[in-house]
């Protein structure tokens, strides 16, 4: 740390003059070094964890747990502080100069950062799918950035690679594939339905990994209406474009018509194309909606094609043998996106990708054999070196940010969770529809509730366009008021032909009965002179 | 948060899930308890242990007895806070201690407490960086330092993204590539497509090829540039295989060039490079994860000349910078924010544009992902720390490190180099005194292979240090050692060449 702040080091450096860059013959290098003053002092006497160093981290830490644990999760305090982006960069002091600063400011630069910073873990922040705070994840994740290595062998991180392993395995238990399978974490779940894509035209036709889909007959992928957008993404990533996803449409629950797929099928057939994959969503972004896997199941089966299952929200009902009948038939499934950092509150990212394959398929289809990093003549079984299962190169170690919460709570504790919230959701639901000027959107089937709020001025007017047209600007109206006030914060959206409504995500077990009763409230406060 | 309401009247009429609703099921007093703990913990084994070069770098076990120490299985209970102490200090002891200074595996390595500070304030903040509603601070942090990096390459615009590695940086790079020159590719697919092929060096890295078939072009689309002795692309080959192409029907889309490649660390000459780049109208990207932090120093900047003439860069702070894993910039000089456009989806429960501030201020939608870590508030508060000219220093430093590391090989029996190095890879074969002289004979190629491996092999059941090795084409097996962590002093060095001696001089 010294060593960074002596400034006047840089004047010394640049005053060498080398003729070259590597010294000649007889040139000793510590004639150069000896007038590099006290900023190469480090270079011959090593730095340990200086005193100094280790005093800003333990202050940095007391900042982070008084400020972005202790405050962020009290109920009392602000789950915002808005500012408006060019109010907050001057605040923020953003500029990069070439001189460095003093620990004290680095940690005031800290302070800001958190008080400007909107407070996921706050139990009234319902505004994504992931919310709380789970500190077994966090001291893991801590424990992660601190040991700062890369999953992909074995030789730097050996304790990763196997606790990976058995999370994995253990999810895949979860979903019922006795026999096993493979997988890999992913940086989110939208990675891992590219790689359920991309697996699945490896495994009809190999060669396009080299060859490329120039030759290939023109291929189809199947999704609903709900499906999340990381599939349309992955079309145009992947070279199939967004045009060949034919859209599957919904029943009036969300969820994927079994006979509407049929459909789009021989569509495609009629077309010449060829039908690749089916992607079902286990718990829609929007209403938490579950697409009925096992008749989806049957289907795929008729035509062999690659069933994948997104169930990145709706997968922790795997945990609850209460709600599991959700996602039945995932058994069934060719592969599964499931992110434990959503329902299941694992630090982000924390998505697991798994694959029902045994033979290796996910390995084939994405390794490049680099061998510098995946050297075949090493001491220890290679098999061990995951890393090239994956399309990145340096990958974090996430699972572990789930093991260690497993861990701590055990299966119990975590299905208690998913009950919890499910039960939660359905409270609220019952508040909604008890409430004047509320009107609910759907019955949840999991933990999103999305309902309307119609202040007193619109109440009279009958259902019809323009009860939506003015309904329409509501929303958005006491979204800015409640992020103005830092009093909560809830996502809103339009749907279709549906004017924007609300919708509530319960995840967070510190979240009580009090708290959603306080966003209806609150609601109805911030949004009752709207007309 | 303690709530003692009561339960309400209804609550009897409700499932038994429900009776419980108004009792939170997380317990921060005993979180917190246990985050005070564990951080005494990181401290001890992690960072202060971990930089000790007194201490070992690795505590080997075979994956077997390793998974059997562990103890991995999920169970259906919880376990108590003393149990749990114990799995961190498991995890601390059994994992490679990244940051000590005889770690020279990889490209990372060492540690900055600015940055790992930053780190642990990204993960107790727990945000994704899609919306500004979401992250304010951290979507103006990232503009900024982005703003910063591009500035470095010479751009006084542009666009850019932190991507979750650098391979995902040079996939990007190859969709916008594509959808640049053929925008209907985002909508119609590969078919509507002429045949695409893409250059770059066998040194660059392996995402190129990744890339390229998850793509879809196809690892064959990837054209292999001549290199010269010290692993640079030939610009005049490169012209050469773009006209071939073209000769065969095929439409050269992108030259991926490298700044510092993985194994040799040469700097691909991107001048002459974009020369031919302008007269074909090839989309130039230059992959310098590895050397793009040669641009803060002046000394040593002339390696990427020409760099401000790539249309796009891939940039690492994570490797030399020491940024924390990972951190991964993309840059991009369009303005026309081709970035979005490309990767877009418009999903309206997430952007919606009838928000009450600028929607531009989303970035969330130029990225692939949904979800997107917070990677540039590390960066951020380092360099704030630190200033350009901290950063410059450390560049140079590990310049001068190499030097010394040169010349002390220099000194000694047995240590010979593969190539001259450019950067601060240092490339060698270590020669045992059995082997030494006998280059002529039929085995040697064969024995010298085995070396490596086993030097390897015991250094890390001693747990003394870590460095990499590879074979390259049809070199044999060498050592890679990389030197860039300003905790490394000459000890360090010396005791690298001192360790390799003592493992090996007896093979």
């Amino acid at each position: 740390m010294v060593l960074e702040h002596n400034h006047d080091s840089t004047k010394d450096l640049n005053l060498m003059a080398l003729p070259s860059l590597f010294p000649c013959e007889g040139q000793s290098p510590e004639t150069d070094l000896r007038n590099l003053s006290k900023f190469c002092q480090a270079v011959t006497d090593g730095l340990p964890l200086e005193e100094s160093a280790e005093r800003f981290i333990h202050e940095a830490m007391e900042v982070i747990i008084d400020e972005a644990v202790k405050k962020a999760t009290d109920v009392k305090e602000k789950v915002c502080e808005w500012q408006s982006p060019e109010q907050l960069k001057e605040l923020l002091d953003l500029e990069l100069k070439d001189g460095g600063e003093s620990d004290s400011k680095i940690l005031q630069r800290c302070k800001n950062a958190i008080r400007y910073s909107v407070k996921t873990s706050h139990p009234r922040f319902f505004n994504q799918l992931f919310a709380g705070m789970e500190p077994y994840s966090m001291v893991a994740s801590f424990i992660i950035e601190a040991v700062k290595t890369s999953l992909y062998t074995y030789e730097v991180a050996p304790v990763f690679t196997l606790m990976e392993d058995a999370v994995l395995k253990k999810m895949m238990e979860l979903i019922g594939w006795d026999e096993g399978g493979d997988g890999i974490f992913n940086p989110g779940g939208s990675m891992s339905n590219m790689y359920a894509v991309n697996l699945a035209r490896y495994r009809l036709c190999p060669n396009i990994k080299e060859v490329g889909l120039y030759d290939a007959p023109r291929l189809v992928m199947f999704t609903s209406q709900e499906g999340h957008y990381s599939i349309s993404k992955a079309a145009g990533l992947l070279g199939f474009g967004t045009k060949n996803v034919y859209v599957v449409p919904c029943d009036n629950r969300g969820k994927m018509i079994p006979l509407a797929l049929e459909e789009k099928i021989q569509l495609a057939r009629s077309e010449g194309a060829v039908p690749l994959l089916v992607n079902a969503t286990a718990g829609t972004t929007v209403f938490g909606a579950f697409d009925p896997v096992d008749k989806i199941a049957d289907i795929c089966e008729l035509h062999s094609l690659w069933l994948h299952v997104d169930a990145c929200w709706g997968g922790a009902a795997l945990l609850s043998s209460a709600h599991k009948h959700l996602l039945k038939g995932i058994h069934r499934a060719d592969s599964v996106a499931w992110n434990p950092h959503k329902m299941l509150m694992a630090s982000l990212q924390c998505s697991a990708f798994l694959v029902r394959d045994k033979m290796g398929l996910l390995q084939r289809c994405h390794s490049a054999k680099a061998s510098y990093l995946f050297q075949q003549d090493k001491f220890y079984d290679v098999s061990y070196d995951t890393g090239d299962k994956s399309v990145q190169c340096s990958r974090k170690p996430d699972a572990f940010k789930f093991w260690l919460m497993w861990k701590a709570l055990g299966s119990t504790e975590l299905e208690r969770r998913v009950d919890k919230a499910l039960a939660m959701a359905r409270y609220l639901a019952q508040e909604v529809k008890k409430r004047e000027g509320f009107r609910l959107l759907m019955e949840p089937e999991y933990a999103n509730v999305c309902f309307w709020y119609v202040p007193p001025a619109l109440r009279d007017i009958p259902d019809g366009p323009e009860l939506w047209r003015k309904l329409h600007t509501v929303a958005p109206v006491v979204k800015e008021r409640m992020m103005k006030t830092g009093s909560m914060m809830i996502g809103y959206q339009t749907h279709g032909d549906k004017p924007n409504f609300f919708r509530m995500v319960v995840i967070n077990p510190q979240v009580s009965k009090e708290d959603l009763d306080f966003v209806l409230n609150e609601i109805h406060n911030l949004g009752k002179d709207l007309r | 948060m303690a709530n003692t309401s009561e339960i309400s009247s209804d609550g009897g009429t409700l499932d038994p899930a429900l009776r419980d609703l108004t009792q939170p099921l997380i317990d921060h007093a005993e979180g917190q308890l246990f985050l005070n703990e564990a951080f005494k913990i990181i401290v001890e084994e992690v960072l202060r242990k971990g930089t000790d070069a007194k201490e070992k770098v690795c505590e080997w076990r075979e994956p077997d007895s390793l998974a059997l120490l562990l103890d991995l299985q999920l169970r259906d209970t919880g376990e108590s806070q003393d149990r749990l102490l114990q799995r961190v200090r498991d995890v601390a002891k059994y994992s490679i201690k990244t940051s000590h200074p005889h770690f020279f595996n990889q490209q990372f390595g060492g540690v900055d407490y600015h940055s790992l500070a930053g780190r642990f304030l990204t993960e107790a903040l727990n945000t994704n960086l899609f919306t500004y509603e979401v992250a304010p601070v951290f979507v103006l942090i990232e503009t900024e330092v982005l703003k910063a990096l591009r500035q470095l390459v010479g751009w006084t615009d542009g666009d850019g993204i932190f991507c979750p590695g650098g391979s995902t940086s040079n996939m990007y790079a190859m969709n916008l590539a594509r959808y640049k020159l053929f925008p209907e590719v985002k909508t119609k697919g590969l078919w509507a497509l002429p045949r695409l092929a893409i250059f770059s060096s066998p040194g660059s890295h392996y995402s190129v090829k990744k890339g390229a078939s998850y793509l879809g072009f196809g690892s064959d689309s990837v054209i292999s540039v001549k290199v010269d002795d010290g692993g640079r692309m030939i610009p005049e080959d490169l012209d050469e295989k773009i006209e071939l192409a073209k000769s065969q029907g095929i439409v050269p889309l992108l030259v991926s060039c490298t700044s510092g490649t993985t194994v040799l660390g040469s700097f691909d000459p991107l001048d002459r490079i974009a020369d031919v780049c302008d007269k074909h109208q090839l989309w130039m990207h230059v992959d310098a994860a590895w050397g793009g932090s040669v641009l803060f120093s002046k000394q040593h900047r002339h390696l990427m000349k020409g760099i401000e003439r790539a249309k796009s860069v891939s940039w690492n702070p994570h490797k030399m910078l020491l940024a924390g894993l990972q951190c991964s910039a993309f840059l991009l000089q369009d303005t026309t924010n081709l970035l979005k456009r490309c990767h877009c989806a418009n999903a309206s429960y997430l952007f919606q544009q009838d928000k009450f501030y600028d929607v531009n201020l989303d970035i969330g939608d130029k990225s692939v992902q949904c979800s997107r870590k917070v990677d540039c508030l590390k960066l951020w508060l380092m360099w704030k720390a630190v200033g350009s000219a901290g950063l410059e220093q450390r560049v140079d430093k590990a310049f001068i490190h190499v030097r010394y590391l040169l010349e002390q090989m220099k000194k000694r029996d047995g240590f010979q180099l593969v190539s001259t190095p450019e950067f601060v890879n240092v490339c060698f074969w270590f020669i045992p005194p059995s082997l030494r002289g006998q280059e002529g004979n039929a085995d040697y190629q064969d024995r010298l292979a085995k070396v490596a491996p086993v030097i390897k092999e015991r250094m890390m059941k001693e747990g003394t240090m870590m460095v990499g090795y590879q074979p390259l084409g049809d070199i044999q097996n060498f050592f890679r050692v990389t030197v860039f962590s300003p905790h490394i002093s000459h000890k360090d060095m010396d005791f690298f060449l001192d360790e390799i001696e003592r493992l090996g001089n007896c093979l």
